[in-house]
């Protein structure tokens, strides 16, 4: 169950982080007012939320790791 | 379009980026070790490369001409710096290789230790009152209503015309008004002096009279 929701939040993680890639690319193909602002501030919004979901997965799943190995050992 | 060697890196950078991350979206597979630096590489480490490369690559565009001028009412003020054949103030500047296609930028970024950030503040006010207010305002209606919020400071000028200099201060004008340009008190791009820094150009007190309730403040 939890493996599942990781899978999902990077999922969308990673969704975000390519229409962050999308926004700060279309900044510097197309550099007028508009889309450099929205990607110094959407794009990078949305690039730093995507890579805190993925740090927080990351994280979560080595405690789980963690706490399970613990399990196993008091077991035996 | 704004093609740089920088550029051109950060755009491969976010290509490999996307096709990782789509890799990763399609196929789906377990979190094990090497999936984790999988995604580190593709969510941290080529965004955050992109995102440093696009900042820089942002803030040089903003200092450029071509960007002052996509906001339809600086078209004419754009135009006007463009045009070989104009005497004015700002297209004499611009013809100087030194100010090239950033004499907007050279002329009203402010000075000092914070003046950068205080222009790009000032900017950020300028493209949120073009987009609340005036981005229908039709090109005539700007022209008369268009003007600086507070007088154009001489210290902007004396950035490169220090005063100091010999052949500054030979020239009788400027030794008379020698206290009153380095203060403020009589503006270099006046009438009686160095005349007006863009055609359609007025001095803030003036254009304040003049400007309808709906006048534009940039």
């Amino acid at each position: 169950m939890k493996v599942a929701r990781y899978s999902l939040l990077l999922r969308v993680a990673c969704v975000m982080a390519i229409v962050a890639l999308a926004l700060m690319a279309w900044s510097m193909l197309d550099p007028r007012p508009l889309p450099v602002l929205v990607a110094m501030s959407a794009g990078q919004a949305l690039g730093t939320v995507s890579f805190l979901i993925f740090l927080a997965v990351v994280v979560s799943d080595l405690r789980r790791a963690r706490a399970a190995d613990d399990a196993s050992t008091k077991r035996a | 379009m704004h093609a740089s060697p920088l550029t051109l890196f950060a755009l491969g950078c976010a290509a490999i980026a996307a096709v990782l991350l789509i890799a990763y979206v399609v196929m789906r597979p377990e979190l094990v070790g090497m999936t984790k630096v999988w995604l580190l590489v593709a969510l941290g480490i080529l965004p955050v490369t992109v995102a440093l490369v696009g900042n820089v690559e942002g803030f040089e565009a903003t200092k450029t001409r071509k960007f002052c001028g996509s906001c339809h009412v600086m078209g004419p003020h754009a135009a006007d710096s463009d045009d070989p054949a104009s005497q004015s103030l700002a297209s004499r500047h611009a013809r100087n290789t030194l100010f090239g296609s950033e004499n907007c930028y050279s002329c009203h970024a402010d000075y000092g230790m914070y003046g950068t950030v205080v222009t790009k503040l000032g900017g950020m006010r300028h493209v949120w009152l073009y987009v609340t207010e005036y981005r229908n305002t039709p090109i005539d209606v700007a022209k008369q209503t268009i003007h600086l919020v507070k007088p154009y400071p001489n210290e902007n000028c004396m950035q490169c015309h220090s005063t100091q200099l010999d052949l500054w201060q030979k020239n009788k004008e400027h030794k008379a008004s020698l206290d009153d340009v380095r203060n403020g008190r009589v503006s270099c791009a006046s009438v009686g002096c160095h005349g007006l820094a863009h055609p359609f150009w007025k001095p803030a007190a003036s254009a304040s009279a003049a400007a309808s309730p709906e006048g534009v403040k940039p």
